[in-house]
């Protein structure tokens, strides 16, 4: 596939937001110490044989900071994309870059943009509906809580659902579900 | 004495609750206190942060203000929770229009978000406390070699977390190392478990894992000790599967660091509730 061209400077804006200092991004110097660090892409695709379907840290930088929304969303439109989604937020790259860029931040922004388009994994959609309907990423189920009895533990307080709603809603949550 | 609020979050609270029962029981013999609160999802620093981070802050904020209304701080039992709680801390702290926009927020449901309370990983806590560990211990460990694994989010990011060395953590061997157990060094130490990738992509979930595992076992470890539930439940259930995949055997136990302690401690491992693992016991710990 040839790189799309097309700047998204709205998107741009955001990646330029995610550092309390805006500057900072701009610093990266294409080190690639990052991906070199980088559990994923270790495995992934070793060879960066095709651009568009590596898991490469430091061409995710790059390609945000120059605004080329449809490369960091993989092909656009694709759910569960590899990039940004095959992060598995280790935080081994922010750990390592000699700029101290939040890579993965940056990287939890374009997940954030494809969630809003819908495009998230099945397994973080279910998570996030799991947690507006209950409260908590895993609810209550009754063997468990026999379990704990059993066990001689407290029961898990229970949180206030409507309040954690209210909240979600709020910020438009529910509307991406 | 400090009285901490217990945090033990969605997944040792409500699917793998034998690791809060060896964290209690060590709590109460190192004379730490804690207390309930209906604190709600932390949220997963993996999961809802990537799907909207505002909501992830937001609740976040929410649960810290359940601290702060009792004036306690939080002990957190698990990796993901501690990282979101700290995550959220710091980042309001240090950034005056995030922390203005969720308290814009919480303010809808009457809350106000401060920032006075501290947040500790349970492994820190242990840490401060090594001196109670040691006297407690009534069963020295010696003829265990285990591995640690500490987990990403124990350690980094470093300005959230400010626990230990980010890529050669230190902390959880020197707790384990109370116990009597030796610890063996292997070089994939600050590896992560491959926990979030393995959702949307469990081949390079697998394969982080295995790179994991195949390095404990070069060591020589009888058991991984681990101090988060994500990470044990990677580590416990996934071994199968990688072992199918590459069609080769995993079959390495887990223990909390907590169970270890525990069983230290002279507690039996009925109390603990250690039958509920999925990779077997193999003979080492057998005969603890």
């Amino acid at each position: 596939m040839a790189l799309p061209l097309s700047i998204d400077f709205e998107f741009r804006k955001l990646i330029m937001d995610v550092h309390i200092s805006s500057e900072k991004i701009k610093y990266c110097y294409q080190c690639s110490r990052c991906t070199d660090n980088c559990p994923v892409a270790e495995v992934q695709n070793p060879f960066y044989k095709e651009v568009t379907n590596s898991f490469d840290p430091r061409l995710i930088v790059l390609v945000t900071l120059l605004g080329y929304k449809d490369v960091t969303m993989a092909v656009a439109g694709t759910k569960a994309a590899l990039i940004p989604w095959g992060c598995t937020v280790c935080d081994t790259c922010d750990t390592v870059c000699p700029q101290a860029i939040e890579v993965t931040e940056i990287i939890a922004l374009a997940k954030n943009v494809t969630s809003g388009a819908g495009l998230a994994p099945d397994n973080i959609i279910s998570q996030a509906k799991a947690i507006f309907e209950n409260g908590k990423a895993i609810p209550p189920q009754p063997a468990i809580e026999r379990r704990r009895e059993q066990m001689g533990l407290p029961a898990v307080a229970a949180p206030d659902v409507n309040e954690v709603q209210t909240l979600l809603k709020n910020i438009g949550v529910d509307k991406k579900l | 004495m400090t009285e901490y609020k217990m945090f033990q979050g969605c997944v040792i609270g409500n699917r793998v609750p034998f690791l809060e029962a060896s964290s209690r029981k060590v709590l109460e013999k190192i004379g730490v206190q804690v207390s309930d609160a209906p604190f709600a999802c932390c949220p997963d620093p993996t999961g809802m942060k990537s799907f909207d981070s505002t909501a992830w802050l937001a609740m976040g904020a929410l649960n810290l203000c359940l601290a702060e209304a009792e004036g306690k701080p939080i002990i957190s039992l698990c990796n993901g929770c501690a990282n979101t709680l700290r995550g959220v801390k710091y980042q309001l702290k240090h950034d005056s229009n995030k922390m203005e926009a969720i308290n814009k927020e919480l303010a809808k449901i009457g809350k106000e978000y401060k920032g006075s309370i501290d947040v500790k990983h349970f492994v820190d806590v242990l840490k401060d406390n090594l001196g109670g560990i040691k006297s407690a211990i009534t069963k020295q460990m010696s003829n265990l070699k285990v591995a640690v694994h500490p987990g990403c989010h124990y350690m980094r990011p470093t300005e959230w977390m400010e626990s230990d060395d980010p890529l050669r953590p230190k902390n959880l061997k020197e707790i384990v190392a109370a116990t009597g157990a030796n610890v063996v060094d292997y070089d994939e130490l600050a590896l992560c478990c491959g926990n979030a990738v393995a959702g949307p992509f469990p081949e390079h979930g697998d394969a982080i894992l295995k790179q994991k595992l195949d390095s404990i076992k070069k060591a020589g470890a009888d058991a991984i000790i681990v101090n988060c539930p994500a990470c044990f439940q990677r580590l416990d259930t996934a071994q199968r599967d990688v072992s199918k995949r590459y069609d080769s055997e995993y079959n390495v136990p887990v223990l909390y660091v907590t169970e270890l302690i525990a069983l230290a401690m002279g507690i039996s491992s009925e109390d603990i509730g250690l039958k509920n693992h999925r990779v077997r016991r193999n003979t080492a710990i057998e005969n603890l």
